[in-house]
Formats: C-alpha cells, sequence, structure tokens
C-alpha cells in the first residue's frame, strides 16, 4: 500500500516516488495533448516521446513501491501514446471540432456535479457510512434549489433551499444507518427511489405540465477579466459558472479539511478504526451522523449546479439521471482521497464531453463513450491497477459498549 | 519510594449469567512499583481490570484513586484520572502514522483549526527520549513491528498523563526479544515513578518484571505476596490449586495402531508470527491424547493445520497411515478421517439458522444417501437427524428445529454428533466443553470416553486443565509452540501446570 | 520473520450477513410483518397525497381499478378484457410476470449473502439478445424460435451477472458496485444497440432510434386477451413456475444448501467444506438468468420493438429490489409482492383515470411508496434483531437459573 509518510531520513534527498508517479500520469495527458489543438503537432514523433518518458515514470514509481499510482503512470503514458498516435492521422479538420478550447470548458462542467457529489460520498465514507444514495440527494437539490430559487427570486436562496434539501434526505439516511443500524446499502437504495418519487411528485403538483417558468434567477457565471478573449484559455476558463468555481475549491478545502485539522483526524479514525476512536473520547455517532449531513448537503450543491446552474433555470424528471453513480464511481476510482475524486471525475467529465463532440466521426460509437466511466471503475474495483481500499469500517454499524 | 498507595480496590464483585468473575477481590497498588495480577485464563484479571478502566461497572465494591473514591462510567474518565490501559488487541488505526494515533482526541493545534503535525511529532519523538521508547512518529502503523505498536500504545498513555499503567497480557504477541525489551521498559517507566500493573499467566516473566505479585483463581484472589521468596512452584500451586475435579470413572486405555501422526510441524498465525514451532507427536487408536497450555502458545493453529483449515508452513501429516500431500483443504481432511468438533461452535460447527438436521448433514450433504447428482433428498436427512437425536439425546427440538433456538449444550451435542456418527479415523476435539453448563459437560466427556472405548482416536485440545487431566491417557504440554513435557494419566495438576506457565524444572 | 502486521481487534469479524437479519425477522414476524411493511408505506403515501390537496382515498381507489384488482371480486369472472376490469388485470399480470423474475434475481442472491443492484442491465441485456434473436431467423418455427430467443437472453442475462460474481468471487470486489456499474454499461450498450446507426436499429425508419420489431414467429402466444390488445401471454405461467424452480433450487439440490450455508455463515460453510467463491459465482448467475429471461418474456411477449428513450427510463429491474425486500426473500413472499407492485405499477399509470387522479402524480407516488417501503424492510429488521436478541437473552439466562438451580 502507498506510504504517504516518507521516513524523515530519505525527506528531500530524492523525488518521492509518489510525485515522480503522478508526474507520469500528467505527462501521459500531455503526450495525447500534444497531438490534438491548441498543439497539434502532425508528427507522431511528439506523442511517442512523452508517452515513453511517462511509461518510464510509472515503472521506476512502481519499482519503488507506488504500486496504484504508478501503474496508472504507465496505463496513462500507454494512452497518451496510442491515442495521440491517432489523432495525427486524423484529419486536421476533424480533430478541430472535436478539440476546441471550449472542450476545457464542457469538461468542467459536466464533471461538476461529479465533484460535488464525489467529495460528499468521501466525506460520509471516509467516517464510514456507505452512501449510494448520492443520486437521491443530488436529484433533491436540483428540484429544490430550482424550486426555491423560482419562489424567492433569487439564486442564493435557491442554493440554500436545494442544500437544506439535501442535508434532510442525508439526516433520513443518517439516523437508519447510524441509529438504526440498518443496512446502509438498503438505506441508500431507499433514499434514491423515495428522491425520484418526492421530486417528480412535486414537480408536477406544483408545475403542472409546464416546465418551470423561464427567467428564474440562476446563478451567474465568472467572467475573468483579461482572460476572457485570450486564445485558448478564454473559451476555456473565462466565462465559467461560479458554482463551478466553488466545486474547484471544495477539493483543496476538504483535503485540507480532512488530513490537516483535528476534525478530519477523528472522522477518518472514526472510518477506519471506530472503537480505538471512541475509547479516545471521539463521539462516532455524532460525527457520521454530522458526516453524512455534510454530504447530503454536497451531494444537492451538484444537484442544484444542474438546475440552476448549468440547466439556467429548468428540471425535469430525474434530471440527475445517473450522475450520482458516476460521482461514486469518481469517488472510488479515486480511492477516497480529494484530489483522486477530482481526477476521476475530470475525467470522467472529459469523456461526456468528447462523447458528445464524436458524432463527427460516427455517430452511435459517441454513446457507447459514455459507458467509459463505468467501465473504468470495474477495473478499479477489480484491482486490476492496485488495490481500491475503502476505510476498513465503511459500512460496518458501530455499536458502542 | 513511597509507600503510598496510588490505587485500590476493594471487594470487587462482577456476575454475568451463570458465572462470578470476580469475587470480593482487593487489590492495591503502590507508587512506583510493578504489581503483577497472576491467573489463568478465566481467573477474573481481565474483568478486573475492565471495571478499573471503566470498560464494566461492578455489581459490589469500590474504586479509590489516590484516596479518592472514584466511578468511572467510560475509558474517558478512567484516562482523566491518568490510568491508562494498554490492551491486549491494541486500538490503533493501521493506516494513520504513530504521532497521529497517539495525539488523536487530543490533538495539538496551530491556531485553533490547523492540525500541528510537526509539533506533534515533535512531542511524541521528546515523549520517546523521556521513556526510552524508540519509535518512529511519522511511519504508519502498518508498517511497524507487533512490539514498536505496544509500545506506540504505551506512549498513548503517557501521552495522556498516564501515572497509572495496566498492560494486558503485553507478552502475548511479542517474540522473546520483543519481550526482554519491554521488561526493560517497564523497569524504566518504574524508575520514572509510574506505577505499573502487570497482568499476565506467564510465572517467569511475573518474577523477572514484578514487585510484588496478586493471584487470582476462579475469580477470587488467592494471595499477594512479595517478589522475594516466591517461586515459580509455589506461584503454579496458588493459580492452578486443589480442587475437587470432574474426576471420571475411566477403564484404562487399550492403544492400537496410530491413528494421526505430526512430524515437525510449523504453522504461522495471521500475522505470519509462527505459533507452531516444531511439534511432533502421534494418537493411536482407542486413546485420548490431551493437549494442554494456555491460550495463545499455538492451540488453535495446531488445530487448524491438522483439520484443514490452515496451511502449515512445513512437517507432515498422516492420518491412518497415509501422509497427506499438496493442497490442503477442509474437505480433504474430512474425507481422509479427520473429525474436527470446532472451538467456536456458533461461528465455525453451525449454521445457527439451518435446522438440526441440515446441520448434521453439514459433511455429507453432497453424497449419496443425502443427494445424488445435485438433487437433495431431504427425507433422508430427516432421517438421519431422528436416529441421530435419540442416540445422542440431543433436546430442546426436532429435527426441523433451527439450531438456534437450541442451549449451548444441545448445540454442542449437534456437533459432537455430526463428527461421531462419520466415525472418523482421528476426532480432534477444541475446547469441546466451552460455555456449558455441567450436565453438558459431563455427556461431552462420557461421550469422548465412550468413543475411545469403541476404539477411535481422539485428540483433546482443551485449555481447561481439569478436562485434560481427568480425561487424557496422554498429555502433552504445548508452550509457545512447542511440546514442553509429556505426562501419562494421573499426573498431578501441579506438575503439569507449571510446565504450562513456561516453568522449568531445574536439573536433578 | 515476515512483513508486521497490526493485529486485528476481535470485533472486525464479520457482522451478520443481510440473509442472516432476513432469517431472523422472518421467524420473529411471521407474514405480519410485511403487511405491516406494506400498509405503513401506503399510509405515508396516502399523507403526502392528502397534504398536497388530493383526496387519498379516491387516488388508491382508483389505482385499486387502474390495476383490475377490482375484477377479481366480481364472480362469476367476466373474462372478456374488452371490458375495462379484465383487460386491466390482464395488464397487471403481464407487469407481474416480469417483476417476479427481477425480484427473484435479487431474492436469490440475496439468500447467499450478496447484493444484486444489477437486475436493470441483466434485464435489459436479455432483452436486448431477445429482441436480436427475434428480429433475426426470422423464418423458424414458433417454438424454437421464441425458445431459442428465451434461452440466449437468459444465458446472456446470467454471464452479464456472472461479470459481477466472479469479481467477487477472484479479488472480493463488492458486488454492490460492480453491479451498479454493470446498469449503467447494459444501458448506455442499449442506446448505442438501439440508436441512429447502432447495429441493432431498425432497418424500416433509420430516423427512429429503436429497434427492430420481433419477427411474428418469436412471438410468445397469447393466451388471455386478444394479441392485437396486448394481451397477458403464456410467460405468466414461465413466471410462475420459476418460481418454483427458485424454489426448488433453494430446498432441494446441494447447490441450494450450499447457498443458504454461505449466506447465513460463511465460515462454517467453508468448515463443512464447501467452495465458498463458487458458490458466489453460482449464485450470481442463477440471477442473471431470471432476469434475462424477464427481458425476453417483456420483448418476446409484449413489447416486440425497443426505444433508446424506453431504455433510459426502464425501471422495472430496480422495482425487483423492493418486491424482493418485501417478500423477504422467499418464493411466496416475492409472488404476492410482485402481484402487488404490478398492479401498482400498472395501476398509477396506463391504468389510471386520469380524472380520477393524474397519472403522473400516482407514477411518482409508486416510486415513493417504493423507497419507503425499501425503508421500512431495512429499519424493521434490526428492531426485530433487537427484539429476537431480548427474547434469547432472557430465555437462555432463565435456562441457566435453572440449570444452576438443579
Amino acid at each position: 500500500m502507498t506510504n504517504h509518510a516518507t521516513p524523515l531520513s530519505t525527506r528531500g534527498s530524492v523525488p518521492s516516488p509518489r510525485a515522480v508517479a503522478v508526474a507520469g500520469i500528467v505527462l501521459g495527458v500531455a503526450a495525447f495533448w500534444s497531438a490534438v489543438p491548441p498543439v497539434a503537432a502532425r508528427s507522431p514523433l511528439a506523442p511517442v516521446a512523452i508517452g515513453v518518458v511517462a511509461i518510464l515514470a510509472g515503472v521506476w514509481a512502481v519499482a519503488r513501491g507506488v504500486r496504484r499510482v504508478g501503474w496508472g503512470a504507465v496505463a496513462s503514458g500507454a494512452l497518451g501514446l496510442g491515442l495521440g498516435i491517432l489523432a495525427t492521422r486524423s484529419s486536421a479538420a476533424n480533430l478541430q471540432v472535436v478539440f476546441r478550447a471550449d472542450l476545457v470548458a464542457q469538461l468542467l462542467v459536466f464533471a461538476t456535479p461529479l465533484t460535488f457529489g464525489a467529495l460528499g460520498g468521501m466525506v460520509s465514507e471516509r467516517s464510514g457510512v456507505v452512501n449510494v444514495g448520492l443520486e437521491g440527494m443530488m436529484l433533491m437539490g436540483a428540484f429544490w434549489g430550482v424550486y426555491g430559487a423560482d419562489k424567492s427570486g433569487t439564486w442564493a436562496v435557491g442554493l440554500l433551499v436545494a442544500v437544506l434539501a439535501g442535508a434532510l434526505l442525508a439526516l433520513l439516511h443518517a439516523v437508519w444507518a447510524v441509529h438504526l443500524r440498518a443496512d446502509q446499502i438498503v438505506s441508500g437504495m431507499a433514499i434514491n427511489f423515495l428522491a425520484l418519487g418526492i421530486t417528480g411528485y412535486f414537480f408536477e403538483q406544483l408545475y403542472h405540465k409546464q416546465n418551470i417558468p423561464a427567467g428564474v434567477s440562476s446563478i451567474p457565471n465568472v467572467r475573468i477579466p483579461g482572460v476572457s478573449g485570450w486564445g485558448f484559455l478564454g473559451p476555456a476558463i473565462g466565462d465559467l459558472n461560479l458554482l463551478v468555481w466553488v466545486g474547484i475549491a471544495f477539493v483543496p478545502l476538504s483535503y485540507l479539511v480532512l488530513f490537516k485539522t483535528p476534525v478530519g483526524l477523528r472522522l477518518r479514525a472514526c472510518g477506519e478504526h471506530p472503537r480505538a476512536a471512541d475509547t479516545v473520547g471521539i463521539n462516532v455517532y455524532a460525527l457520521r451522523y454530522a458526516a453524512v449531513i455534510v454530504s447530503g448537503m454536497l451531494a444537492a450543491l451538484g444537484g442544484a449546479y444542474l438546475s440552476i446552474g448549468f440547466g439556467g433555470g429548468s428540471f425535469s424528471e430525474n434530471m440527475t439521471e445517473g450522475r450520482g453513480f458516476i460521482a461514486l464511481a469518481a469517488m472510488i476510482f479515486g480511492n477516497w482521497r480529494p484530489f483522486g475524486a477530482w481526477g476521476a471525475a475530470l475525467l470522467f467529465g472529459f469523456s461526456t464531453a468528447v462523447a458528445y463532440r464524436l458524432p463527427v466521426y460516427s455517430g452511435s460509437a459517441a454513446t457507447l463513450f459514455q459507458a467509459l466511466p463505468y467501465v473504468l471503475t470495474l477495473i478499479a474495483v477489480a484491482g486490476v491497477i492496485g488495490r481500491s481500499v475503502p476505510p476498513a469500517a465503511d459500512g460496518r454499524p458501530y455499536v458502542r459498549q | 519510594m513511597t509507600e503510598q498507595t496510588v490505587l485500590e480496590l476493594r471487594g470487587i464483585t462482577k456476575r454475568y449469567p451463570g458465572i462470578v468473575a470476580n469475587d470480593h477481590v482487593d487489590f492495591d497498588l503502590r507508587a512506583g512499583e510493578v504489581h503483577a495480577l497472576l491467573g489463568e485464563n478465566g481467573a477474573g484479571k481481565s474483568t478486573l481490570m475492565n471495571v478499573l478502566y471503566g470498560l464494566t461497572k461492578a455489581d459490589e465494591g469500590e474504586t479509590i484513586v489516590r484516596g479518592r473514591p472514584v466511578s468511572f462510567s467510560s475509558a474517558r474518565d478512567a484516562i482523566a484520572a491518568g490510568i491508562g490501559m494498554v490492551h491486549q488487541h491494541f486500538m490503533l488505526i493501521p493506516v494513520m502514522t504513530v504521532a497521529e494515533n497517539i495525539v488523536l482526541g487530543v490533538e495539538p493545534s496551530r491556531n485553533g483549526v490547523l492540525l500541528d503535525e510537526a509539533d506533534a511529532e515533535r512531542r511524541v519523538a521528546e515523549l520517546s527520549r523521556q521513556f526510552g521508547l524508540a519509535v518512529e512518529p511519522g511511519a504508519l502503523v502498518s508498517t511497524i513491528s507487533v512490539g514498536q505498536q505496544q509500545r506506540v500504545e504505551i506512549l498513548k498513555a503517557l501521552y495522556r498523563g498516564a501515572e497509572i499503567l495496566v498492560l494486558d497480557e503485553p507478552t502475548a504477541v511479542l517474540t522473546p526479544q520483543e519481550a526482554a525489551e519491554l521488561f526493560e521498559i517497564v523497569r524504566s517507566l518504574k524508575a520514572d515513578g509510574k506505577s505499573v500493573v502487570f497482568i499476565s499467566h506467564k510465572l517467569n516473566e511475573v518474577l523477572e518484571v514484578a514487585d510484588r505479585i496478586t493471584v487470582l483463581r476462579r475469580g477470587r484472589r488467592i494471595d499477594t505476596v512479595p517478589r522475594e521468596g516466591a517461586t515459580e512452584e509455589g506461584l503454579a500451586r496458588m493459580m492452578v490449586g486443589r480442587e475437587v475435579l470432574l474426576r471420571v470413572d475411566k477403564a484404562p486405555p487399550a492403544p492400537a495402531e496410530v491413528a494421526l501422526e505430526v512430524e515437525d510441524l510449523h504453522v504461522r498465525d495471521d500475522r505470519g508470527l509462527e505459533k507452531v514451532r516444531g511439534v511432533s507427536f502421534s494418537v493411536r487408536r482407542g486413546e485420548i491424547v490431551g493437549i494442554a497450555g494456555v491460550d495463545g502458545n499455538g492451540q488453535t493453529e495446531l488445530v487448524e493445520a491438522i483439520t484443514g483449515l490452515r496451511a502449515p508452513e512445513s512437517g507432515r501429516i498422516a492420518v491412518a497411515g497415509a501422509t497427506l500431500h499438496g493442497r490442503v483443504t477442509a474437505r480433504r481432511m474430512l474425507d481422509a478421517g479427520v473429525g474436527h468438533i470446532p472451538e467456536d461452535r456458533q461461528r465455525r460447527g453451525l449454521v445457527l439458522e439451518f435446522t438440526i438436521a441440515e446441520n448434521l448433514a453439514l459433511h455429507d450433504y453432497h453424497r449419496p444417501p443425502d443427494s445424488r447428482r445435485g438433487w437433495l433428498f431431504p427425507a433422508r436427512l430427516l432421517e438421519r437427524a431422528a436416529r441421530l437425536i435419540a442416540e445422542f439425546d440431543i433436546r430442546g427440538g426436532g429435527p426441523l428445529t433451527p439450531a438456534r433456538a437450541l442451549s449451548g449444550g444441545n448445540q454442542q451435542k449437534v456437533v459432537v454428533a455430526r463428527e461421531v456418527a462419520r466415525n472418523p479415523a482421528v476426532l480432534v476435539a477444541a475446547q469441546p466443553t466451552r460455555g456449558l453448563d455441567v450436565g453438558a459437560i459431563e455427556y461431552v466427556h462420557r461421550r469422548l470416553l465412550a468413543e475411545r472405548d469403541t476404539g477411535h482416536a481422539i485428540l483433546l485440545v482443551s485449555l481447561e486443565l481439569d478436562e485434560v487431566l481427568s480425561l487424557a491417557d496422554r498429555i502433552l504440554v504445548l508452550y509457545e509452540g512447542r511440546i514442553v513435557g509429556e505426562h501419562a494419566a494421573g499426573a498431578s495438576e501441579a506438575e503439569v501446570g507449571f510446565e504450562m506457565l513456561g516453568g522449568r524444572r531445574q536439573a536433578a | 520473520m515476515s512483513a508486521p502486521t497490526a493485529t486485528v481487534p476481535p470485533e472486525q469479524e464479520p457482522s451478520p450477513s443481510f440473509a442472516v437479519r432476513l432469517g431472523v425477522a422472518q421467524r420473529a414476524g411471521g407474514i405480519v410483518v410485511p403487511i405491516l411493511t406494506a400498509v405503513l408505506a401506503f399510509l405515508a403515501g396516502g399523507i403526502v397525497v392528502a397534504a398536497t390537496g388530493h383526496n387519498p382515498w379516491t387516488a388508491y381507489r382508483g389505482i385499486w381499478q387502474g390495476a383490475g384488482f377490482n375484477w377479481l371480486f366480481h364472480v362469476p369472472w367476466d373474462t372478456n378484457t374488452v371490458h375495462l376490469d379484465a383487460f386491466n388485470l390482464s395488464q397487471t399480470l403481464l407487469v407481474t410476470t416480469t417483476l417476479i423474475l427481477t425480484g427473484l434475481a435479487v431474492a436469490f442472491p440475496f439468500r447467499c449473502g450478496l447484493f444484486n443492484i444489477g437486475g436493470q442491465g441483466q434485464y435489459l441485456v436479455g432483452l436486448i439478445v431477445a429482441n436480436w434473436v427475434g428480429v433475426s431467423f426470422a423464418s423458424w418455427p414458433t417454438l424454437p424460435h421464441v425458445l431459442l430467443g428465451v434461452g440466449a437472453a437468459a444465458a446472456a442475462g446470467a454471464v452479464w451477472a456472472g461479470i459481477a460474481g466472479f469479481l467477487k468471487a477472484a479479488t472480493g470486489a463488492h458486488e454492490v458496485i460492480s453491479t451498479i456499474m454493470l446498469n449503467w454499461v447494459a444501458i448506455w450498450g442499449g442506446q448505442y444497440l438501439f440508436g441512429q446507426g447502432g447495429p441493432l436499429q431498425n432497418t424500416q425508419n433509420p430516423a427512429a432510434p429503436e429497434s427492430g420489431a420481433v419477427a411474428q414467429s418469436a412471438h410468445i402466444p397469447v393466451f388471455w386477451g386478444s394479441p392485437e390488445l396486448q394481451g397477458l401471454d403464456v410467460g405468466f405461467f414461465v413466471a410462475l413456475a420459476m418460481l418454483a424452480v427458485f424454489w426448488v433450487l433453494l430446498n432441494r439440490t446441494t447447490l441450494g444448501y450450499e447457498v443458504r450455508a454461505v449466506g447465513y455463515n460463511p465460515d462454517a460453510a467453508a468448515y463443512g467444506g464447501i467452495d465458498v467463491r463458487r458458490s458466489y459465482l453460482v449464485a450470481m448467475a442463477i440471477s442473471g438468468g431470471f432476469a434475462g429471461l424477464a427481458g425476453a418474456l417483456d420483448m418476446l411477449g409484449y413489447l416486440f420493438q425497443f426505444g433508446t428513450l424506453d431504455v433510459q427510463a426502464s425501471q422495472i429491474g430496480f422495482l425487483g429490489i423492493a418486491v424482493a425486500l418485501l417478500g423477504r426473500n422467499t418464493a411466496v413472499g416475492t409472488g404476492i409482492a410482485a402481484f402487488l407492485f404490478g398492479g401498482l405499477l400498472y395501476g398509477t399509470t396506463r391504468g389510471l383515470d386520469p380524472n380520477v387522479f393524474d397519472p403522473s402524480l400516482a407514477g411518482n407516488l409508486t416510486s415513493m411508496i417504493q423507497g419507503l417501503i425499501v425503508l421500512f424492510v431495512g429499519a424493521d429488521i434490526f428492531i426485530l434483531y433487537l427484539w429476537n436478541a431480548r427474547r434469547k437473552v432472557r430465555s437462555r439466562r432463565r435456562r441457566l437459573h435453572e440449570a444452576a438451580a438443579a
């Protein structure tokens, strides 16, 4: 297993294998990127060269014991190399259609609800409570968020209502999982069904056959002055929704809280060894309750983004369409770590964004591409690229003696 | 070193359904002393300390810390009062560092919000230097040795200001070197003015490190003696005692050919520690061989190896003359003729939700007459069940009663019936009377003797010395993975108990 | 010495599996508890309906009539499906057919201690394969054509579920995660296959993202109602037969013995010589077979064609979870629960008179009730567990006192 605490004696002398492995993953991406716009090198030499370096970095890291990320670097390098060569063979015009600068923007847009969901799921599971109800919490956030924004006239209140709705649903899950010690997966699935029914019912009830009226206050975009018009970066990140940036900000924030504060340490202790935590005076029940409720709030934010952020004030039944499960997959793929989950969310967002543009190559193959996040997660849980290790006490109800 | 008493337990009594775990026990601890609590399994040592630490409430008696009566309702209270406990099963989080484990719950923080990791590591390093407990603050607990993990547990207690330390069977998980290091640590803690309660069942350790020794037996305090003048024989006699045994009348054995042969067996446990270190013995038809020993000396792993639940590292096992090679599975051993009464009947021996009939069929359901080509014949199962219920006097239900509804004794009868009815070449009985009432115990003993008398070979592994002494024709003593003594039937408890506790005879 | 590891605290032993908890619940509550659970859920649903300004009584009565349940009470039974009540009931039974099988697909692995959430994906896989067989091989006579379709679909479902079972057996991967992932792969696979340009898209109308139409020779014969108006097909009896197969498998075969043993206590099962991992694989494969069969019966029984929108909207595999849980994972329970949910599903959608209660509201009411039932099942197990445990402790104490006094 990867050792995230390096022995004091070797710190500073040699670059840590883990850092090298991460660099390898980045290089793999770069290998692919070198062949597509805006770089668009036409010679296969570029992706090959960079890809080989990435693979070597990965192998070096694996040899030094960093198995999971190391093999990830090897895979990334190989894929970047292969896909990069493919890209150099493809027509430049097609590439232009697929890889416009706003692909990055689309990627971030798709990744945002996933990021919120994955971070929420991570908080809950790190405390020891499995949460497969992310989909339901997200859906509640989507509907009640737009309802709140509609009725109050401001998106801020809409967000508040969304967060409240997610918290309430999560509270239900918390009571079932922590207090009643019910099977947490059963409880999570029940939450999903409930949310589907509740949001659909009240959507019908309150808005009848029509859609949400136009002009509902929606979360504004953030135009970065000076960047907006500028070359590649402009269309990429110059005009993104506020919530996208909030989502990105939550990633280092959650890392900070989870790994650098006493609260985070105690939370993780509850998820790894609740009895040990109990004997040193930590209130396991209270922390788990808090974690589950926070996860509901985060998932609901992701849902609210769908309706009053990206959606511009709209809702449709079952709007989340499985994003909650992709978020769950991202959390697992990212090994229950904030940056890992975010990386997975970006990857999945990327594959969705590309899928929308693939019709330029082949109409139907684009649909298949949408299944990629799930296939990747299957590979991850099968432990093909290193083991996917959840918190040790995840899913196990705790009984205080 | 003052004569001041820092801790006193008076008249502690704790009852559980059916047994009295502590019977008006008195215990006191002086400042700066190492006071050993000595006793066999079930003597009441752990219960007494659980009461002290607030994990259990006593029915009677009081606890007095530094002259003041206290009542702890949780571990937190005990810690606040300056008592730290190092459990047998460590309360450490493997994926966190040593420093994180130690400061958990009382973490130092920078400006109130962020965790001050550097400060934590510094304090831990300081503490470890002060007490001579070498640990690496930044190392993950999963990567350090068991001995080091124990040091982390001790540091955890010291970090919270413990003045009184309770070590519960600390050498149970250590290698001999690590144990020696531990004794050094105990001595240095003493030198620092800490008071230590050292719980153990091993005579030699207790004599090496303790100032005073309190012996518990069956929930009662037998005596408290100072180190000077205490001998291993004397302590053993106090621990094992001279009691009325459930001696069963038995005919002299008539051993025939060898049914089970074990040669130079080495077995490792899940943690990679070698628990069976070169054991050799044989069991003949018509005799009961008893393996005596205190829990944790390798019995569990030995039984698992013989019954196919754990692959041995090296060594030879032969059943009815045929050596078993290759992959070890439970089914292979079953087919080879090894019967197994497991030590945990509810976890291993029975499927509690199954009926008696289904449980009785657990080993043979896949064979005729119970089934043919995958098709099960419940009528056959019921027939067998009716027969065995009558033969083995299983009470509390009929063939269709779920095993969950039976009493412990009757559940064990089901297990015994199943194993015995298969006519195994050798029957391995591990703790066969654990948790049973007197009547059920008597039944099991009679049954085992009956099997012996009809020519079966029985290997009895038990923590109850009385049981081994009364049933076995030959007694082997297992200590730290090795056979340290062999006795014939009729051996005295003192003799055998002495060896069980690691006592060594002076060369005559 | 090999690499040292931390000591494992004693209570990191496996907590009682779902099968054990359900077994305890069964013994304690019998049939009363499921009925109570359903009643509670309907009550809660009724409160929501009332709180939003509708009359719950008329709503539920409308659903009741929409499901055709009132037909059962009008003796002598009028079997002419031109009349609404008979028609409604025939449609309810059509949905019941599917739900029995998707319910069994969840119930069977539960008995082995596994949670199969992949019924939806396994159903879709079966449906897709049945469609392909039905569209191709059009020249075959009916019986072999149908048998081939049904058989291939069941096999495909078994393979789909078997992937998750294999991952669990070989790598210990949690079946909940892998079946959820496989669900979505199947959904997207279906959208690809039936979508524009997809290999299974119908050739008549390239603009429509729909599958081809199943040939007449692969239509399962209808026995109640007219085929033009979607009558009840013989598949209904197949589903009933599968309930029996389920029971027989579990209680009369060595496989069933092993599955139940592993579900209750994997340690004891291993001690008895059972190959626990193989049991996981086989249990998942069988459950996939049930779900795949459901897809085949739907496709060849009355759907005959399926579009990408249908792939997205289908929820019938998930409903199987509620069916199995309410039916306590038994054959009889699953059958009854499937009938209840079948009526609920049809009675709140196509069967519901819009003037009585809005079908889209009613459809969502179904989801809510489904959620509540699953929620209550999750909790009542624990409550019963406690109740049972308390009773056991008291009786054990009593017995010990008796023994001590003797």
